[in-house]
């Protein structure tokens, strides 16, 4: 029997990507002062759940690992959360694991790197127009200021479109999570253990989370995991959340398209490097730019296309999501079942400032490793993915001193584009934990109850 | 070509020393293992190698196993080679690391001493897979070669490609190949392992099986016994429940992540008891079986990742050492036992100390995904050191290579074209 999942006690931002909501603001901040934990909880009766939404502003509050020990998270406690996470993105072995290396270095980050201040979390606020944003996110930065906490950034995204910057459809494959309303109309659906911590994921297990003896939260905030002797389940109702500044190069990307298409022009190749058409039709189901086919989910490459003749087994949709065409027994319910293990829901909003596009990239996953890590590591960044050679992800892969090699499938014989160069850099990133509602409530009274029990963060000046 | 072989060299070291090897051998291998002071660039047959240091344990009743100095070797065959290879070429290497060990002869013994000494402190691997058997290094990397100047060659033709058939691009190809004289061996099949080796095998393949049959019986009757025995002690086991230290899983870290391949080194105590000592004994003759005469051709059991691996019991069978050099990363390796070949797992681990609980052997186990992931980063031992001939090659590649190298030769049909064309 599966349990119910609380949507009243699930951020939001699980559930939904606020199309609704166009303007957007992500800011970062610094927890500075004990203070912190009052100004955060003044923001919870703000943060819309996973239930039905119809408001015109929405916040969501996401802490990092340092976050979560500035108000005093005492270390045995952080040990219960992700390796990954506790870690950090930016952990050299980690920035070699995700091709954070050369040109995309975490020293060169404009925030989340070893050189950049301390990034302690997140809000995202979410309204229905840039007026509505701008009030609101003025008041948000005095608020946080006031507070006890440094407002680091405010990355603002452009206006909710679903283009990204290169011109193309993007965010048409998501997960659906069992247990929200879309599940009753999806083909196909995951555990919400996948993305929510606290329930079974794919395997039927619950993923490994911070639990604390009964007696660390009086209060009873927190909710009991009765599997594990009543003990209070911090990680229910929360996710990981991974952000990543994508700087996408436009204008190389159509300059290369142009200089390399050949015959078959430059819109053909881009769409090929893409693995969709910029409506978003997939290629393996229409050789042309099919505006009906735009919302299109529903295909496997194996039986269709399982040489890659129409979508080439390197283009980025097939890389990141390779759905049915991978090992073992690919075109089997089988390989679906695995694939199902590494999805990725993301929840990304394109920017534009001072001159430089991209994507503010995001995603939330229940296990770092198997699912955001893992898509990263071994099929976008792969070289030799699915058994091609030299070739990393054609739009977001990193690249050696030569760029990297895509290949057409086609007949007679293949066709080589060679020396690839980059079109996205990465610019920031870090690794958050959007907690669960009450949890949120239970991490922002730390530094009060931390405070006065004589905690190891003794400055609580209340 | 030669069959390859499974080198295991193993020798206590100097008390105390053990952690001053650790991290020259950290250094070294950081440094890359095809330079000085080992130069296992220049050594030939070398597929993989590693020297990692095995720290001190203690078993089941308290006693001390004491820290140890192992070197391994995936190589092509004869193993005298290979080991006169270790003191002439990487010598200087050889004798600087086994200097930490008791009893090493060093660098004033002659030759004689030392090559004697090295195969005095070599054990067998009780099973050893190999990915494709009789694949040699050079015949790998050479094929490697190949395609690449293939690849480059039909990048020159692609214009005037289109309106060719598959019979006749190939056709170029193979005049291509044929024209060049770093390639012309292409045209010519590999060589196949010794036919004396060959004969052994099948005898082994054969003879086995026949020498069990008239055991059939006996065994009918035993094995509900022994099953039933064995469900009893999966109820009493006590799966280990601990995380990884983070320190612990930084170091491991480190040092992965750099190659195409990874290598994984393990090691853990066989549950205590004489049907646990038993059943691992069954279950490693089933893997020697099963890895020399059915799964020696790229896919071991489903997961088709794997280059090498090996099963060695040691110290008096208290503990099993499990190595492998493998593509990817820990994660998707772990992802894929516990997807594709958790029962295979389960047969061997689920008789080690710890292992996430299991019934009637194969089933559970390694389907507790987060409690078998823990249970393999508690046991894994750092590789301090690794070397690989072919860095950038998944074993996907290299079975790609050499299909690209079998299709140059003989006749094909104009479909048997196309296919060849399309791994390319």
């Amino acid at each position: 029997m599966q349990p119910e999942l609380e949507l009243e006690d699930v951020q939001g931002l699980v559930a939904r990507g606020y199309r609704t909501l166009p303007a957007g603001c992500f800011t970062l901040f610094g927890v500075e002062d004990p203070a912190a934990g009052d100004t955060l909880e003044g923001l919870i009766p703000r943060i819309p759940n996973a239930g039905p939404f119809t408001g015109d502003v929405a916040l969501h509050l996401a802490l990092t690992a340092s976050g979560l020990r500035r108000l005093g998270l005492p270390a045995p406690i952080m040990e219960g959360f992700a390796a990954e996470f506790t870690e950090g993105m930016t952990a050299p072995h980690r920035s070699r694991f995700l091709g954070d290396t050369g040109d995309t270095d975490p020293r060169s980050w404009l925030w989340g790197g070893p050189a950049s201040p301390r990034c302690d979390g997140m809000v995202l606020l979410y309204a229905r127009d840039a007026t509505l944003l701008n009030a609101q996110q003025d008041l948000l930065c005095q608020a946080l200021r006031a507070g006890g906490l440094t407002v680091l950034a405010e990355l603002r995204t452009l206006p909710f479109t679903d283009t990204e910057p290169f011109g193309f459809r993007d965010g048409i494959s998501q997960p659906v999570i069992e247990g929200l309303s879309k599940a009753a109309a999806a083909a196909r659906t995951v555990p919400a253990g996948e993305f929510v911590l606290g329930y079974p994921n794919a395997y039927g297990l619950l993923t490994d989370r911070p639990l604390l003896p009964s007696s660390a939260d009086p209060d009873r905030l927190l909710p009991r995991d009765h599997r594990r002797d009543g003990l209070a389940d911090l990680g229910r109702g929360g996710s990981y959340l991974v952000l990543r500044q994508l700087e996408q190069d436009v204008a190389a990307f159509h300059r290369y398209v142009k200089d390399a298409a050949g015959p078959a022009g430059p819109d053909l190749l881009a769409a090929r490097l893409i693995g969709r058409w910029p409506s978003g039709a997939p290629l393996v189901k229409t050789p042309d730019d099919d505006p009906r086919l735009r919302d299109d989910n529903e295909f496997g490459y194996h039986r269709a296309d399982p040489y890659g003749l129409a979508c080439p087994i390197g283009a980025h949709i097939r890389r990141a999501n390779p759905r049915d065409s991978l090992d073992p027994d690919p075109g089997t319910a089988k390989s679906l079942e695995i694939n199902d293990r590494h999805r990725l829901l993301r929840r990304g909003r394109p920017y534009d400032t001072d001159g430089a596009t991209g994507l503010y990239f995001l995603c939330l996953s229940g296990n770092l490793a198997r699912q955001y890590e893992f898509v990263q590591h071994t099929w976008v960044n792969d070289p030799a993915f699915n058994g091609l050679s030299d070739a990393t992800d054609p739009l977001v892969g990193p690249r050696g001193p030569g760029g990297t090699t895509f290949t057409v499938q086609a007949r007679p014989a293949r066709e080589r584009h060679l020396g690839l160069p980059a079109f996205v850099r990465v610019r920031g990133g870090a690794y958050f934990f959007l907690p669960g509602i009450r949890a949120l409530r239970y991490l922002a009274r730390l530094p009060r109850t931390r405070g006065a029990s004589g905690g190891h963060r003794t400055r609580a000046r209340r | 070509m030669p069959h390859q072989i499974a080198v295991t060299i193993r020798a206590p070291i100097d008390e105390g020393r053990a952690d001053e090897l650790r991290k020259r051998l950290v250094e070294v291998g950081r440094a890359g293992m095809a330079g000085a002071p080992f130069r296992f660039d220049r050594l030939p047959g070398v597929h993989f190698a590693r020297f990692f240091v095995l720290p001190e344990q203690q078993d089941l009743t308290g006693a001390v196993i004491p820290a140890g100095l192992v070197y391994l070797g995936e190589v092509d065959a004869p193993l005298g080679r290979h080991l006169a290879n270790l003191l002439d070429v990487a010598g200087e290497g050889v004798d600087e690391v086994f200097g930490y060990c008791t009893g090493y002869p060093g660098t004033g013994a002659s030759r004689t001493t030392r090559l004697r000494w090295l195969r005095a402190h070599s054990m067998p691997a009780d099973a050893f897979y190999v990915n494709t058997i009789g694949r040699g290094q050079a015949q790998i990397r050479a094929e490697a070669t190949l395609r690449a100047a293939i690849e480059e060659f039909l990048d020159g033709q692609h214009e005037d490609l289109s309106d060719r058939t598959p019979l006749q691009i190939r056709q170029e190809i193979r005049a291509y190949v044929n024209d060049t004289p770093e390639l012309a061996w292409a045209l010519h099949p590999p060589p196949r392992p010794a036919l004396s080796w060959r004969a052994k095998e099948a005898l082994h393949r054969f003879g086995v099986p026949a020498l069990l049959l008239p055991a059939l019986p006996a065994l009918i009757v035993a094995a509900p016994v022994w099953a039933v025995l064995l469900r009893l002690h999966e109820l009493r086991d006590e799966p280990d429940t601990e995380r990884p230290a983070p320190e612990q899983l930084q170091e491991l870290a480190e040092l992965e992540d750099l190659a195409a391949q990874n290598p994984f080194t393990a090691v853990g105590l066989v549950k205590p008891g004489p049907l646990r000592g038993l059943t691992i004994r069954l279950v490693l003759s089933a893997i020697d079986y099963a890895v020399r005469h059915h799964y020696g051709h790229a896919d071991l059991a489903g997961v088709k990742t794997i280059h090498f691996a090996r099963w060695v019991s040691m110290d008096d069978r208290r503990r099993v050492l499990f190595a492998s050099d493998y593509d990817g990363s820990l994660e998707s390796y772990m992802d894929d036992f516990i997807d594709k070949v958790a029962w295979g797992l389960n047969a061997v681990f689920g008789n080690g100390v710890g292992y996430p609980r299991t019934r009637w052997l194969l089933f559970g186990g390694a389907r507790d995904e987060q409690a078998f992931k823990y249970y393999l980063r508690r046991h894994q031992i750092p590789t301090a050191a690794w070397y690989s001939a072919y860095e950038s090659l998944t074993a996907r590649n290299i079975e790609r290579n050499a299909l690209i190298r079998a299709g140059l030769n003989g006749e094909m049909s104009p479909a048997e074209a196309e296919r060849w064309l399309r791994m390319l």
